[in-house]
């Protein structure tokens, strides 16, 4: 008799199912490819498409304007010289990371539940990386010399400073688009696969049919995939935290307070993934209802995901409470006036506000099932967490340096058109490019569904 | 129904409360002779096994939350690790009594320097005092709950109360997570009061969990011959135990240069003194060694299948961790005292051993008065093989 068997076994509490049961690979299959090649583009996808095209349009006019005026166009000026580029930098980066912590992390942990968010969670990434791209670029002034910053053996003998974490972050930031690419993309390959045997238009059984480099499916294929997906999952993990953590030595490896404090690292690598999973949650929620995929997202993704923002949400809050703490504690003069400023000068309202939707809304209301569990709350917390962690990186961008060491230089930050412009501008390229992505990619991953179909029939 | 630990723990147990009473009545002889040297090295054993302690409860509740089958067979032993506070309760008595040979700030002429109002108040003994019964008062309420609902599980099978015992661990980790950054701050940042670093607190909790992960897999392996847990832990649950003292090497090397980074780049008086003592003289070498033996060769060989699946050569590696743990402790701490190098005095080598055997014992009788496996986990019988 084995010791450990209970007499009478207790019913396990139902769990709510990862993919909702009675699917089989053929409805699955028909389910998510549909989209893509036979529904056609629905009144509501133009509509939406429209407005971020016409943000894009924005941006383009911006970008235009920077080149050809300079960067006075900014609200920027000494001794504010970062404001609203290096935020919203941050803020994109930081968003950006969810995709390949669910997709590579959760990989490696095993978790079934991700399968179904994987795919548009690491389109997002990816998109989110490409505007954060754009703000040091065009924060340089001189764009067009950016590959200066590239350590390649010039004529003038001039290098880069490598113990500057700027530098860092252009190693750091190319490395994580690069094989956030290639993990998005071989993990389409037998999904193109089956879009290309699907179409029935001659232009899309080409594209695909190129896309999907000679898949056939084979079991030799699919051994190679395994590994390959494997091998960039583990080389993607350590990316997701080494990225925000030399974002985050973009500030502390510099000794003005506010920025230099040791717990940036850990502090910011936990915000991006709030901020990121809160994008998740924004871009979920209209997508299920829009495309009925409700078996496909199901309860209980949009519990796990609420169930990360309250962890990674706990840990930003530790941040703030430490930086408060040790300034006190630490009877540094400029520390303490830094917190002061933070909370009662003249940025303090977006101080309040920041906490207001970092803090005290998320922080307090996702500790209930009920919540986590109704789509309408967790829909607006997921855009008031995105506008918290935005003021998060404008406070510590602005408040911090506006009022430094010495009075006489002090200053204020006002941003102007050309900034708000551009920050929705990337908004617009954002969409524009998600809008695309869901009318002409599978935006949820067909043969891991087809998975967790012969996992849930067994 | 009744699987009692092997004979030879019974051995262990008793051999563990001999060497704690005896080399802990040598130490406080010693300590008649020296008794700042003993204090000193009685603060650096309380707060590394004080660690285990709450390391072990920290990674029991987050296995109430997380689940996963590595967790059924550890938890047992997490249980028994937590239930080791209320005896650091006691233990932590005499360095109450005696702060003036410890801490700077608690002298009438340190405390005439604190630097500001701030942490003339936070560093008072009587403000000090309350803090650490708050601590310990947290801690072994929870650790009493944690142990209690889990015999309870046992005895009625109730469904129920892993609900409760998940319920609890959210909020749990919130207090063990602020109560350590603190006590963290109090027992061994305030040693040297001018140092401040915000992270210090996370380098404590990631140093108590790979304790705890580290010590507990050596005893798992040392059960896992016989009933019950041999039919549990096979080499795909040790591969788990293997990724989870990676996982927290990897964080405890991760934390410990980013601080390490931003204060050498920062090179800022108030910060940069505490990293000279450290990396200087004869502490640069203990330096090195915590670089090689507590994160380059152990992350190498966590890396690899086939020692993770071995549980003999995890056990050997989770053991060296173990004891760099123990250094690691030893080098935030006692360069406050020993600016010029480490003096490796015999009363450091006797109060850790002392102490640690006196925990071995409690320990270990925890660990008797249970079922090794939960009996009513009503995840346990998904999670097992052959359950």
């Amino acid at each position: 008799m084995e010791p450990t068997t209970p007499e009478n076994a207790p019913a396990v509490p139902p769990v709510s199912p990862v993919l909702r049961p009675g699917h089989t690979y053929a409805s699955v299959t028909d389910k998510i490819s549909a989209i893509v090649l036979v529904e056609g583009t629905r009144k509501g996808w133009w509509l939406g498409f429209v407005i971020a095209f016409a943000l894009l349009m924005v941006m383009h006019y911006a970008i235009a304007m920077v080149l050809s005026m300079g960067v006075g166009l900014f609200g920027i000026n000494i001794p504010v010289a970062w404001g609203f580029a290096i935020t919203n930098f941050v803020w994109w980066i930081g968003i950006g990371h969810a995709g390949t912590l669910i997709s590579a992390f959760l990989l490696l942990m095993r978790q079934k539940w991700r399968t179904s968010i994987n795919r548009f969670a690491e389109a997002m990434t990816i998109f989110a990386v490409a505007c954060a791209g754009l703000f040091p670029l065009m924060h340089m002034g001189r764009p067009w010399l950016f590959y200066w910053l590239l350590p390649y053996p010039d004529t003038m003998g001039v290098w880069p400073q490598f113990r500057s974490p700027l530098v860092w972050d252009v190693f750091a930031v190319s490395t994580y688009a690069t094989v956030s690419i290639l993990f998005w993309f071989v993990g389409l390959i037998p999904d193109l696969a089956t879009l290309r045997d699907r179409a029935k238009k001659r232009i899309s059984q080409i594209v695909y049919g190129v896309l999907a480099m000679g898949w056939r499916g084979s079991a030799l294929h699919w051994r190679r995939y395994e590994m390959a997906s494997l091998l960039l999952a583990g080389l993607a993990t350590p990316l997701v935290i080494s990225v925000h953590t030399v974002v985050s030595f973009d500030f502390t490896i510099a000794i003005v307070p506010g920025w230099h404090s040791t717990i940036f690292p850990p502090y910011f690598v936990a915000g991006a993934i709030y901020s990121g999973f809160a994008m998740v949650l924004t871009l979920a929620i209209p997508l299920r209802a829009f495309f009925k995929l409700e078996d496909f997202v199901t309860m209980r993704h949009l519990d796990n995901m609420a169930k990360m923002l309250l962890a990674t949400g706990l840990i930003v809050a530790y941040g703030y409470m430490m930086e408060t703490f040790m300034a006190f504690y630490s009877g540094n003069t400029f520390d303490r006036y830094m917190i002061m400023n933070r909370m009662f000068g003249p940025y303090a309202p977006w101080y309040w506000l920041l906490i207001t939707c970092n803090i005290a809304v998320p922080m307090t209301l996702l500790w209930w099932k009920s919540i986590r569990r109704n789509v309408a709350a967790l829909f607006v917390i997921s855009l008031v967490v995105q506008l918290g962690m935005w003021l998060e990186r404008f406070i510590i961008v602005v408040t911090s340096l506006h009022r430094d060491f010495l009075p006489s230089s002090w200053g204020m930050f006002y941003p102007t058109a050309t900034d708000f412009e551009l920050l929705f501008g990337t908004v617009g390229l954002f969409f524009t490019l998600f809008y695309l992505f869901i009318r002409y990619l599978p935006m949820i991953s067909i043969f891991e569904m087809r998975e967790l179909v012969h996992k849930t029939s067994e | 129904m009744n699987d009692s630990l092997p004979p030879q723990f019974e051995r262990y147990q008793r051999g563990s409360l001999i060497v704690g009473l005896v080399v802990l009545a040598l130490c406080v002889a010693g300590g008649f002779h020296n008794s700042t040297q003993f204090f000193r090295s009685y603060l650096v054993a309380f707060i590394f096994w004080t660690g285990v302690g709450l390391g072990c409860m920290a990674i029991l509740m987050l296995h109430h939350m997380v689940g996963g089958t590595w967790g059924f067979a550890l938890r047992r032993l997490l249980e028994s690790g937590s239930k080791t506070l209320p005896l650091m309760g006691v233990l932590v008595i005499p360095l109450l009594l005696s702060l003036p040979k410890l801490y700077s700030w608690a002298t009438p002429a340190g405390a005439a320097e604190a630097a500001s109002p701030f942490k003339h108040v936070y560093l008072s003994r009587p403000f000090f005092l309350g803090r650490t019964v708050l601590y310990f008062v947290v801690w072994i309420a929870l650790a009493y709950i944690l142990n209690k609902w889990s015999a309870d599980q046992d005895r009625t099978g109730e469904p129920g109360i892993l609900r409760r015992l998940q319920n609890l661990s959210g909020p749990g980790l919130l207090a063990y997570g602020l109560t350590v950054t603190y006590a963290s701050v109090d027992w061994a940042m305030s040693l040297q009061p001018e140092f401040f670093s915000t992270i210090y607190g996370m380098i404590f909790m990631v140093t108590q969990a790979l304790s705890a992960m580290a010590l507990v897999t050596v005893m798992v392996m040392l059960l896992s011959d016989r009933k019950p847990l041999s039919g549990v832990v096979t080499p795909l649950l040790f591969n788990d135990f293997g990724n989870l003292l990676l996982t927290f090497t990897m964080l405890w090397a991760y934390l410990s240069f980013s601080q390490y980074l931003i204060i050498w780049e920062g090179n800022l008086q108030d910060e940069i003194p505490w990293y000279v003592v450290r990396a200087e003289g004869g502490w640069a070498w203990v330096a090195l060694a915590l670089i090689i033996f507590h994160f380059a060769i152990p992350f190498v060989l966590l890396l690899m299948r086939f020692i993770k699946r071995r549980k003999r050569i995890l056990a050997a590696v989770a053991a060296g961790l173990v004891v760099m743990s123990v250094v690691d402790i030893y080098w935030l701490t006692v360069p406050a005292f020993e600016r010029r190098g480490p003096e490796f005095h015999l009363l450091d080598w006797g109060t850790i051993i002392g102490m640690g055997g006196l925990w071995m014992w409690l320990f270990l009788s925890q660990l008797k008065a249970k079922p090794l496996l939960p009996l009513h986990d009503p995840r346990l019988e998904e999670a097992l093989p052959h359950g």
